[in-house]
């Protein structure tokens, strides 16, 4: 008779620890990639549109112009850091096929998810708050409610590391694990209120900001940094818990059918 | 009645694209057994393989490592199996050292037995001095050594080796059949795919032959060298690469 055990698993946590390991070790082998480039490119969009331009314009809701702008670029950056993160990592990880030894591995499909996303929130808030260091040097960055403020940081990153595991799972080459940030993110990020208020645009526009869920997003980081949010009380909320469930619920069903992952 | 050790009942794999890789393959391998999967190339050994660990999603059939479903429990039933691929699915640009370290880790080995485990691997398969390279800059035995070690970082009671020793030198093919055995004897069970009948002939006591997605032949390794022409008339004979040689001719 054999002696091995057949009792249940508990939660992998060695192994669910390793899968972030491993991931921020993928991260540091290109830290230019990861941090420092977002953060050079932040840097620039503080300096002109915060600092040069900014100096131009009045203020916003009682607010300098870069105050103003500064959740829009941390949000903008968390946003693709989780995606790019999340993307990325999938992607490479089915393309030289080391995919397998998490799949060989007595990992549930939960401990597989919550390992990529653990390691999206830690890149996308370190960019984030690398940005907002920039920001104190410019005296512009403020925190009215620190508890939305991880809230957002969070979960935006969240919804932006499913979103990027979906696509990281559907892209069958390099052009195509491309597309969304050059066609969805990218556009839509900056036309989301980054730089302007919804009354800043003409009316026949406005109805495009009120469509796009980076416009609640970055409002609901700017109404955590300094307090100004033109989306009602609570939409942004829901939203981002929507689209949480609803994104965390389709990676789950994929990873149960084994998409992209199993042959 | 022993529970063994594999045992797959009726199984059936059809790729996406309709592929029939696996028409109906039933074989049971006992516990401590070293057994011989062989077959020509897309006789379906591997997608056979990559169904019991997880890799492929059976079609239809059943799979049970030592007694537990491999799709129903997956996670119990890959804890008692380590797997060395028949390509090397490792990440190029992490050392042996990590790779090793993080299936250990995967697999919910705490770090103090991980580090113990991946010191005697790294000596047994003589990679101490490589420890530090990158994957990709090993030659290609090294990089072979670095994914047998994996496979076993986890001490698993199921060892499935898919051509471990393709494109190897002889000397590491003499140190891997050396600590194959060793580990067979210490009740370890194996099961091995190899092109090379030299090696399953010299290893193997149970062999089965498949092809075209079917077990056409089941049996002891002796009652198979026994017969005229040895192991290799027998696996002719039995994937029928015979007929078509004498067809040719």
């Amino acid at each position: 008779m054999t002696d091995v055990s057949q009792d249940k698993m508990g939660t992998n946590w060695i192994g669910l620890y390793t899968m972030v390991r491993r991931e921020v070790s993928r991260m540091m082998r290109v830290p230019i990639q990861a941090f420092i480039a977002p953060w050079i490119s932040a840097l620039l969009f503080i300096f002109i549109f915060g600092f040069v331009v900014g100096g131009r314009i009045t203020e916003i809701g009682g607010h300098r112009y870069l105050e103003f702008v500064l959740p829009g670029i941390v949000m903008m950056n968390v946003v693709n850091a989780a995606f790019l993160q999340s993307s990325s990592a999938i992607y490479f990880a089915r393309f030289i096929k080391f995919i397998e030894e998490t799949l060989v591995a007595p990992l549930s499909y939960a401990e597989m998810i919550a390992g990529s996303l653990s390691v999206v929130v830690l890149r996308a808030s370190v960019t984030g708050v690398g940005i907002m260091f920039m920001g104190m040097f410019f005296n512009a960055t403020h925190i009215e409610s620190w508890l939305m403020f991880l809230f957002w940081i969070v979960s935006v990153s969240a919804v932006f590391g499913l979103l990027g595991i979906i696509v990281g799972l559907w892209s069958k080459s390099f052009e195509q694990l491309n597309m969304p940030v050059v066609f969805f993110l990218t556009p839509l990020s900056m036309v989301g209120g980054v730089f302007n208020t919804v009354e800043m645009l003409p009316e026949w526009l406005r109805w495009l900001a009120w469509a796009n869920p980076f416009f609640y997003f970055i409002n609901g980081l700017r109404g955590s940094m300094i307090g100004f949010d033109e989306t009602p009380a609570g939409l942004g909320v829901g939203l981002t818990l929507l689209l949480l469930v609803v994104l965390g619920g389709t990676v789950w069903r994929l990873y149960s059918k084994g998409y992209g992952l199993r042959e | 009645m022993a529970i063994p050790a594999l045992s797959i009942t009726n199984l059936r794999k059809v790729y996406a694209r309709g592929t029939v890789a696996v028409e109906d393959i039933s074989l049971t391998v006992p516990e401590g057994e070293f057994f011989g999967f062989l077959g020509p190339n897309g006789a379906g050994k591997s997608t056979t393989i990559h169904c019991i660990t997880g890799i492929a999603e059976p079609t239809s059939g059943k799979i049970e490592i030592f007694g537990i479903d491999a799709v129903k429990d997956y996670r119990e039933a890959r804890r008692l199996v380590g797997l060395c691929p028949q390509e090397f699915n490792v990440d190029p640009f992490a050392t042996p050292r990590q790779i090793v370290d993080w299936m250990g880790g995967y697999f919910g080995m705490r770090s103090g037995l991980r580090k113990e485990r991946t010191d005697m691997l790294m000596e047994r398969f003589e990679l101490t001095a490589h420890h530090k390279k990158q994957f990709r800059e090993l030659s290609g035995g090294l990089k072979r050594r670095v994914v047998l070690a994996r496979a076993l970082i986890h001490d698993p009671k199921l060892i499935i080796l898919d051509e471990p020793t393709a494109g190897v030198d002889v000397e590491l093919r003499r140190v891997l059949w050396r600590y194959l055995a060793e580990i067979n004897r210490d009740g370890k069970t194996i099961l091995l795919t190899s092109h090379y009948l030299e090696e399953v002939e010299r290893l193997c006591r149970q062999i089965a032959i498949v092809n075209k997605g079917r077990v056409v032949r089941e049996g002891t390794k002796d009652e198979m060298v026994a017969e005229p022409g040895g192991l290799e008339q027998a696996y002719l004979v039995a994937t029928g690469a015979e007929a078509d040689h004498v067809a040719a001719q």
